[in-house]
């Protein structure tokens, strides 16, 4: 325990102080539970350490007993910018801010005295890289039928209510959750390597970079569509029921945890928008022709097709939570367990809870830690090297940045709203995930307060071909009526009056 | 060809006040100017707010509301009874981003505005063939994509604009297609010959040579600004909702006859050559001896155009000022042409 914050904290790093939401605060609820935490850090930190392990070996900077890559502080999740940034370097040409860019909201990376790799451990890093990428399809059709057969299993043992079957059921779940984080951690870690070569090789082969590479790097197809296709009755466990839900958090249906919980409605009627332009993407590949033309295109399409896999396993790993949210619940009861007491376990504890009875004594005292760390301020950003605690960088956006391009002029609607007929509309909200996938037919533009160039909604927008913004601070500003132009390749926002 | 035409019959009649969005461009000043001679009321959006003929007006087509203030729009719309568009850039280097801002959300732009003008009688959309890229086959008024690909961003955000304007059924819009336009200002402004095919002029009149394949004799659908302003006037004043119109000089000058005419006034006969070799060469060397390489992409036969097109135009076919395209040579000899700069 640090003592610094309420005891249901994980030991900071001695080395890697600098914590950063990132990613997650964009798209985890601000708090998580006990239980959620051990669905979502645990199994994503085993998954970081698995790929530094395959990549450079066993190496003291990434493992140790405690977490190197992940932190939960005050109940909230947290990357370890440091140890990412520390990451980053291991590899050629990628620099700290490559990581901070693309998942950090271009915060300002920390440095770390950790020694490097040397020159050869960090060149022989990128083929095993490679590997770790070409994996991924096999990878990720192999998990696609497991999940799918673990919610089976789940549905006919809640509707046995059995035991048993509910037991193996998380087993089971166990073992397929880790896997889906560990490949949505070489999905998301590959991206940044994949991003600085294509850099580099645009840069000499188009003699420029950073103007035609938005419009290349889009995923041809994304699981969001057939998902949200494939939600059906709630308790069927169909692939795209957790849809309905929050993400990341298992226990949104209980307090104080259903306060953080986000979702967004869901529109499944209407015209979305009709496009049969040929695609900016295809009208580059034309323009370029032989082998220069097929090199930036063979990236381009690289970085497209993982950004689809990335979005591919964070949906099995949600559909995995969601079999969590139906099992445990129903096992609590059947072992008579009061049903406010799991969200306060982590599920290494519940596993073990109807052998251990006494576990269930720690509850009170830990629901009393995340009582009082809920209502304390955590910080975006967190360096834990000092003292104190203290703030590591300022938690606005450092500036607006466009993550999709194209330039769009409409009505600002948020995701509760009824969308308006006929008049061009821009998506506000303060971040957003793939549950906003069906509204984004209906859009024609997205802007958000919180995001980075490879946040799930730069990704979704690139898929749909919609101009999108992150990072804005006038966001919180925008009423639904007021009219914007947005310009998702500059990043400037207008406010029309 | 002209099966979707519906052209008013009744008698043209040039009242009411005309919007020409880009209209301190080249072609907007002479748009101005005809529409201007012809009785109507003109108001010239630009962003230098300049006006060949008419009142001009400072905003920009890629911003809500034209980029008006709320009062000047609500103004113009009350007013305006017709629209032409004008607007774009002709920089064949230009990016994604540069072409699809200004072709693709300009349009956007414009027909929101358009849909909000109570007296709206006809709207004219400006295109060009380039939207074509390199398309196979024969193709005419019907067609816009029929498989092509595109030599840049130019003519991708020509093609994009254009299929915008395809979906808006709900506007009485006519579009025309135009090739390069050439021809001396009408409104004696200067030529700025930084973009398109005189582009290459620094370069031939040095006595560089130039690849092209035949030695440039296939059609460069080339035409002169000042007809293709009098047909702009033709569709403003009789407005065939969801035409598109198709137009170049009809005496159909090939690319050699245009570079060897815009060259005359130099006394100097461009070394047009069918070298293949010379062309990878000067890919090569393009960046360091100043030759745009976006024009090395027009080498090759273009498109074909159905020479039916011409004839479908309602009025009749639009002849060209004689030796127009001399005078754009000379236009561009003279001391105030932007393409001075280039012989440095």
């Amino acid at each position: 325990m640090t003592g610094r914050f309420p005891e249901i904290d994980i030991d900071a790093h001695p080395r890697f102080s600098v914590y950063s939401a990132g990613n997650l605060g964009e798209v985890a609820p601000q708090r998580l539970s006990p239980m959620s935490w051990s669905l979502v850090g645990t199994p994503m930190e085993r998954g970081t350490r698995r790929l530094v392990r395959r990549i450079w070996g066993d190496r003291p900077w990434g493992q140790g007993d405690h977490y190197v890559f992940l932190g939960y502080f005050g109940c909230k999740p947290y990357h370890n910018l440091s140890a990412y940034a520390h990451l980053a370097r291991q590899l050629p040409r990628v620099a700290p801010e490559d990581v901070a860019d693309a998942y950090f909201e271009g915060v300002a990376a920390p440095q770390t005295a950790a020694r490097r790799e040397s020159g050869y451990n960090r060149m022989a890093a990128v083929p095993r890289l490679v590997r770790e990428l070409g994996r991924l399809g096999p990878t990720l059709r192999r998990l696609e039928e497991d999940v799918f057969l673990v919610e089976q299993h789940a549905r006919t043992a809640i509707g046995l209510r059995s035991e048993a079957g509910l037991a193996e059921t998380l087993l089971r779940a166990a073992d397929l959750l880790d896997d889906a984080w560990a490949t949505h951690i070489i999905t998301t870690t590959g991206l940044v390597p994949l991003t600085v070569v294509q850099r580099a090789v645009n840069k000499r082969l188009l003699g420029s970079y950073g103007e035609v590479e938005p419009w290349l790097n889009r995923p041809r197809e994304l699981v969001w569509s057939r998902l949200h296709d494939f939600a059906g009755d709630e308790g069927a466990l169909l692939p795209g029921e957790f849809l309905n839900s929050s993400f990341y958090e298992v226990a949104d249906d209980q307090m104080p945890w259903r306060q953080f919980a986000v979702r967004h409605k869901a529109v499944t009627e209407g015209n979305a928008n009709a496009r049969g332009l040929v695609d900016p993407a295809e009208a580059q590949w034309g323009m370029l022709g032989g082998v220069r033309g097929r090199v930036v295109q063979s990236i381009a399409r690289v970085i497209g097709e993982t950004m689809s896999s990335r979005e591919h396993s964070k949906s099995l790993v949600m559909r995995l939570l969601h079999v969590h949210r139906r099992t445990l619940p129903v096992l609590a009861e059947l072992w008579s367990v009061d049903a406010g007491v799991w969200p306060y376990l982590t599920i290494e504890e519940f596993r073990r809870l109807y052998r251990e009875p006494g576990l269930a004594d720690q509850v009170p005292a830990r629901r009393a830690a995340c009582e009082r760390a809920i209502v304390t301020p955590m910080p975006e950003h967190l360096d834990l090297g000092g003292a104190a605690p203290r703030s590591w960088a300022d938690d606005a956006p450092k500036q607006a940045r466009g993550v999709s391009p194209g330039r769009v002029t409409g009505v600002v609607v948020h995701a509760e709203d009824d969308l308006p007929e006929d008049v061009p509309c821009i998506l506000v909200c303060e971040s957003a995930d793939a549950d906003v996938a069906p509204l984004l037919g209906f859009v024609d533009g997205v802007l958000t307060q919180r995001g980075s160039d490879m946040s799930h909604i730069a990704i979704l927008s690139r898929e749909y071909h919609l101009p999108a913004v992150v990072g804005c601070a006038l966001v919180k500003d925008l009423k639904p009526g007021d009219t914007v132009t947005i310009d998702g390749t500059t990043g400037e926002v207008y406010v029309e009056r | 060809m002209s099966g979707d035409m519906r052209t008013e019959d009744k008698e043209a009649v040039a009242e009411g006040t005309v919007l020409v969005l880009g209209g301190s461009g080249y072609l907007g000043r002479a748009v101005s100017l005809a529409l201007d001679a012809a009785g109507w009321d003109v108001v010239a959006l630009s962003r230098s707010g300049t006006a060949a003929a008419g009142r001009g007006v400072r905003g920009d087509v890629t911003r809500h509301n034209l980029g008006l203030s709320g009062d000047e729009a609500a103004a113009l719309r009350g007013s305006v009874t017709r629209i032409v568009s004008c607007f774009g850039s002709v920089d064949w280097s230009a990016g994604p981003a540069t072409a699809l801002d200004l072709h693709a959300a300009g349009v956007r732009t414009m027909l929101r505005f358009a849909r909000d003008c109570p007296g709206l009688g006809g709207l004219v959309h400006v295109s060009s063939l380039l939207a074509f890229g390199r398309a196979e086959g024969v193709v005419g008024n019907r067609e816009l994509y029929v498989g092509q690909t595109f030599r840049n961003w130019y003519e991708y955000g020509k093609y994009h604009a254009e299929a915008l304007v395809r979906e808006a059924r709900d506007l009485p819009i006519t579009t025309i297609r135009f090739g390069p336009l050439l021809g001396p200002d009408p409104s004696g402004a200067p030529l700025n010959a930084a973009d398109g095919l005189p582009a290459v002029l620094p370069y031939l009149v040095q006595g560089y040579p130039v690849h092209l394949r035949d030695g440039g004799r296939f059609p460069s659908y080339a035409g002169d600004v000042a007809c293709a302003a009098e047909l702009v006037g033709r569709a403003v004043a009789r407005p065939a909702a969801g035409a598109t119109w198709t137009w170049y000089d009809p005496d159909l000058p090939t690319v050699s006859e245009v570079l060897h005419r815009l060259c005359r006034p130099w006394g100097v006969v461009p070394k047009i050559v069918d070298w293949p070799a010379v062309g990878r060469l000067q890919r090569l060397v393009a960046g360091r001896i100043g030759l745009p390489k976006a024009l090395l992409d027009y080498a090759e036969p273009w498109f074909q155009i159905d020479p039916a097109v011409l004839s479908a135009l309602p009025g009749g076919i639009p002849r060209c000022r004689p030796g127009y395209l001399d005078a754009t040579g000379a236009a561009l000899r003279a001391p105030d042409a932007d393409l001075q700069g280039s012989f440095v």
